[in-house]
């Protein structure tokens, strides 16, 4: 049955393929100054995008007939930035009825009409990893999206190829929701600790290791007794026994250091290495730690103290994790961050004293690893994807502006052309300067409002006090 | 069965009716009286323009039904010499009208309050899940349902009916729009599994990614159940007993292909949610509502699905709501989709081209069913969250922006018949078919034109408040003018 869903997958995949080709195009940027990240600045360099693929990097590139010519004199180009913690462009983000739902994923939510994609893209992000929110400790599976503009169909706007990924939670987020419910007393379960969370994850890694098991020997009876009786069908426990097989990355979302280590101690009992701990605002304490299990980091650059467990952290926690060896980057997990990720990977390079490279590599191939893509995306390079984003002054500069947004060669922002209305799709009836709450339209706007989504979602529970916690993020 | 107390009724109210042996006054008086006999059971409707179905429309003829059944339609047809005639001159017959979805004659439930507490919200029991798959709109129907006679006023004879619920409800059922008991109303044939995209309250499934689990969870366990079964039913020697509960056992026709699912949605993000699912499982699915799903023309199209539109159109948003047609035109026609106010000064501007738009994309929504016509799929209709009073409006609505009247009536008659495999039985006026008929004084979709009589396997119903005009704009001046 495993196959079955592999092979859907595949299928899935090869809908992608077929649908970005008929989106690409041929681009030809003339006369750049060309931050590839990977292979230094470039000067005077024209990039030829054919078929949607980085085709030429040179100077004195002619453009095939038909292609859009783009004069970037005195402009900047970088690779189109992606940010690895995202909840745009999504319809739900918490089932936050299970302190586990490995098995919900956003690939069933995933929403082309929000237009939080398009004002990611007005600044220069391309790629977002849309998330499970953090109510629960392993919550649902991930989504890579592109930002093609304009698409219609969910299926048109996935990262085609991009591995699987999940969303655990450690901390006060999944143990405010499940165990801390009406103050302790009824509806109240494992975790109301972080101890808890502990057992929460090592319990569900156990029952999929079993699970697993429980398959293999159904499948060796089966080849030889015909009347073998196949396990109990769990899509829980099937997603559960993919990260343990590493077919899984997980990302993380965490704040101290403490749980951070206890972490990588439970997956590594369980043989599980691919991880990027998200947040992660006390991660410098244990960078050397961090480094040694090969771990990877998703940060803020200077945001913190917005609620208890993420009272203690620094503006150098990039730097230092990036000298310490960690594939560091620095994410949005904001619809309104997200559009000046340029200027975040700044203030880091500002703070610890980064090169430019290093600096843009944290919003650049950095998240691109951690999302296992950087094959396809993340720098400059022949080869890679026509996602680029073309800016007036250096990204890293105050005085950026970004005026030219490409994906798959296909302009999705143009700052000349950038009208009051750039909507897909609006909802006929609401008030106009109401449409946040449209259903086809809703953003989830910023971890402030995801405690928001949680609070009404517990406002439609009967027998729940709500969790106080939600002041501490105001 | 042909009732006293319709034919009375029809006399009282209906000058165009002449019946043949005359009845009693005095009959009137006792009309609620159950044990009046019946007279005949046959009815002729003689010289009238019967449109038989869509495109097939005979200028004079004469429709016979016995026991119910039609017996006889053309131009010159022998009316049996027991048969109530009524003189169809003036008067248009159509098929009587099937809605592919609504829960119409399912009472809704008492405790709408708060939902009970259980010990484990992450593993609830099923029907606290909203999953009972196993129920059936059956065991529900309320034939004395206010909302039966609402929606047979306005030409509804026959209704897949589904059970209220969240994500897994229970079997929908066909049934007649008028009945004495539910046993009468209820007919033979599909028994749909009722689907839709509503979490839990409080527990899980909560959130639509959930429910897409969920759904998968129980077709592959079913899926297992019922080969372990078959196992056990072979040789049960040697194997445990199969796990039983009345949950996963209302899939097993589903996964095996005996049981269409009918699936509701009414975003178009839904819409792609159940195609996945269906692509996925490969169950026979019938879509039904598809709101908003314009940009999925194609993709259903290219599916093959069966295929039911809401009638329901969004409301205009409020400033619109007391402009008059042209005002509206021209709003719509004055947005330009390049606007770019330089400054906060120009927010006036700004937001009378957002309000054009507005209208713009409720006229998108006014004009999906005409997409669907030129797509070439042959869609029905579905009544569902949509007040009967509404439903010619919102028709006409969507006939005035390129829906054809022979799409409509198809989908209104002979494309839902075919979508639950009935068309052997219903959807058009042709002999030995049931006699679910309309009769109106004119063109069924024009403004004017009166439902004058509704029959109902026969039998006949008439709409007090006849008119197809407008409710729901004369609902809105009312409101306005309250103001």
């Amino acid at each position: 049955m495993n196959n079955t869903i592999r092979l859907f997958l595949i299928a899935l995949l090869t809908v992608g393929f077929l649908t970005s080709d008929a989106h690409a195009q041929d681009v030809l940027v003339r006369n750049a100054t060309v931050l590839t990240v990977t292979n230094g600045t470039l000067q005077n360099t024209d990039i030829l995008i054919r078929d949607g693929i980085i085709a030429q990097i040179g100077s004195g590139l002619r453009a095939p007939r038909g292609a859009e010519d783009v004069d970037a004199t005195g402009k900047f180009v970088m690779p189109g930035i992606i940010d690895a913690h995202a909840h745009i462009a999504l319809s739900s983000v918490n089932e936050g009825t299970s302190p586990v739902t490995a098995e919900v994923s956003m690939e069933d939510v995933t929403n082309p009409y929000s237009l939080g994609i398009y004002r990611a893209s007005a600044g220069g992000v391309t790629v977002s990893h849309i998330m499970h929110g953090s109510a629960n400790v392993i919550g649902g599976q991930n989504e890579t999206i592109k930002h093609r503009w304009g698409a219609t169909d969910p299926d048109d706007i996935r990262f085609d190829g991009a591995p699987r990924t999940i969303k655990f939670a450690l901390g006060e987020n999944p143990t405010r929701v499940h165990g801390r419910r009406a103050s302790g007393g009824s509806g109240a379960i494992v975790p109301a600790t972080r101890m808890g969370v502990e057992q929460v994850l090592r319990s569900a890694f156990e029952n999929g290791k079993r699970y697993m098991e429980a398959w293999d020997a159904y499948n060796a009876e089966a080849s030889t007794n015909p009347r073998a009786v196949p396990p109990v069908w769990n899509e829980r426990l099937e997603v559960m026994a993919d990260i343990l097989r590493g077919e899984i990355l997980i990302h993380c979302h965490s704040y101290r250091a403490d749980e951070i280590v206890m972490l990588t101690r439970v997956l590594g009992d369980y043989g599980v290495d691919r991880i990027t701990f998200q947040h992660a605002n006390e991660a410098f304490k244990v960078a050397p730690e961090l480094a040694e299990f090969g771990a990877h980091a998703s940060v803020f650059s200077d945001w913190w103290s917005y609620k208890f467990e993420v009272y203690y952290s620094t503006s150098y926690n990039a730097a230092i994790l990036m000298r310490n060896g960690v594939v560091t980057s620095i994410n949005s997990d904001s619809a309104e961050l997200n559009r000046h990720l340029y200027h975040e990977a700044a203030k880091s390079q500002r703070y610890g004293g980064l090169t430019d490279d290093e600096a843009l590599s944290m919003i650049t191939i950095n998240p691109a690893i951690q999302l296992g893509i950087q094959d396809r995306v993340g720098s400059i390079e022949i080869g890679k994807d026509g996602d680029i984003a073309i800016f007036e002054g250096h990204p890293l500069s105050i005085y950026t502006i970004p005026v030219l947004t490409y994906v798959d060669g296909v302009k999705v922002f143009d700052r000349e052309n950038d009208a009051d209305d750039m909507r897909v799709d609006v909802d006929p009836s609401a008030e106009v300067g109401q449409y946040e709450g449209q259903v086809t339209g809703r953003d989830h706007m910023h971890s402030h409002e995801e405690v928001a989504d949680l609070m009404s979602f517990f406002q439609s529970v009967a027998d729940v006090d709500l969790p106080h916690a939600h002041t501490v993020n105001d | 069965m042909y009732s006293f107390r319709g034919i009375l009724r029809g006399a009282a109210f209906c000058a165009a009716l002449v019946w043949l042996g005359g009845m009693p006054h005095e009959a009137y008086a006792q009309k609620n009286s159950p044990d009046i006999p019946v007279v005949s059971n046959v009815v002729a409707i003689e010289n009238a323009r019967i449109v038989q179905g869509p495109a097939r429309v005979l200028q004079s003829g004469t429709v016979v039904f016995r026991d119910g059944v039609i017996t006889a339609v053309g131009r010159r047809v022998d009316v049996p010499y027991d048969a109530h005639v009524i003189d169809g001159d003036s008067l248009t017959v159509y098929a009587g009208f099937i809605d592919a979805l609504s829960h119409t004659g399912i009472p809704e439930p008492r405790n709408q309050g708060q939902p009970e507490s259980v010990p484990d919200r992450s593993n609830p029991p099923f029907d606290r899940a909203g999953i009972t798959p196993e129920a059936s709109a059956r065991t529900a129907l309320d034939p004395d349902h206010g909302d039966l006679e609402k929606l047979r006023n306005v030409g509804f004879t026959t209704i897949m009916v589904a059970p209220r619920g969240r994500m897994l409800p229970g079997q929908a059922t066909m049934a007649l729009s008028a009945g004495t008991n539910s046993s009468e109303m209820i007919l033979q044939g599909m028994q749909p599994m009722f689907f839709q995209f509503t979490g839990a309250q409080g527990v899980y499934p909560g959130t639509p990614m959930a429910i897409m689990s969920k759904f998968r969870q129980l077709y592959r366990e079913a899926d297992r159940r019922m080969r372990l079964e078959a196992m056990y039913a072979e040789d049960p020697s040697g194997l445990a007993r199969p796990p039983y509960d009345a949950v996963h056992e209302a899939f097993f026709p589903v996964v095996a292909g005996d049981r269409h699912v009918l699936v509701w949605t009414d975003e178009v993000l839904e819409i792609h949610r159940a195609m996945t699912l269906q692509e996925e499982l490969g169950f026979s699915m019938i879509l039904t509502g598809l709101e908003g799903g314009i940009d999925t023309v194609d993709k259903v199209a290219g599916s093959g699905l069966p295929v039911a539109l809401t009638l329901d159109l969004p409301d205009q948003p409020r400033f619109a709501a007391k402009l008059k047609a042209d005002s509206l035109q021209h709003i719509l026609d004055s947005y330009d989709d390049e606007t770019r106010t330089a400054t906060f000064r120009d927010v006036e501007a700004e937001k009378e081209n957002l309000e054009a738009r507005q209208l713009w994309s409720r006229s998108r929504y006014v004009g999906m069913a005409a997409l669907y016509e030129n797509a070439g799929i042959p869609f029905a209709f579905t009544t569902m969250g949509v007040s009967a009073g509404d439903v010619h409006g919102n028709l006409r609505e969507m006939i005035e922006a390129g829906l054809s009247r022979e799409a409509a009536l198809a989908a209104l008659t002979v494309n839902a018949a075919a979508l639950f495999g009935a068309s052997d039985r219903m959807g058009s006026i042709d002999t030995g078919k049931m006699a679910n008929l309309i009769v109106t004084d004119g063109d069924v979709f024009d403004e004017d034109t009166s439902i004058k009589m509704v029959f109902v396997a026969g039998q006949m119903h008439e709409p007090s408040n006849t008119s197809l005009g407008n409710r729901s704009r004369d609902r809105a001046e009312a409101s306005t003018s309250n103001q």
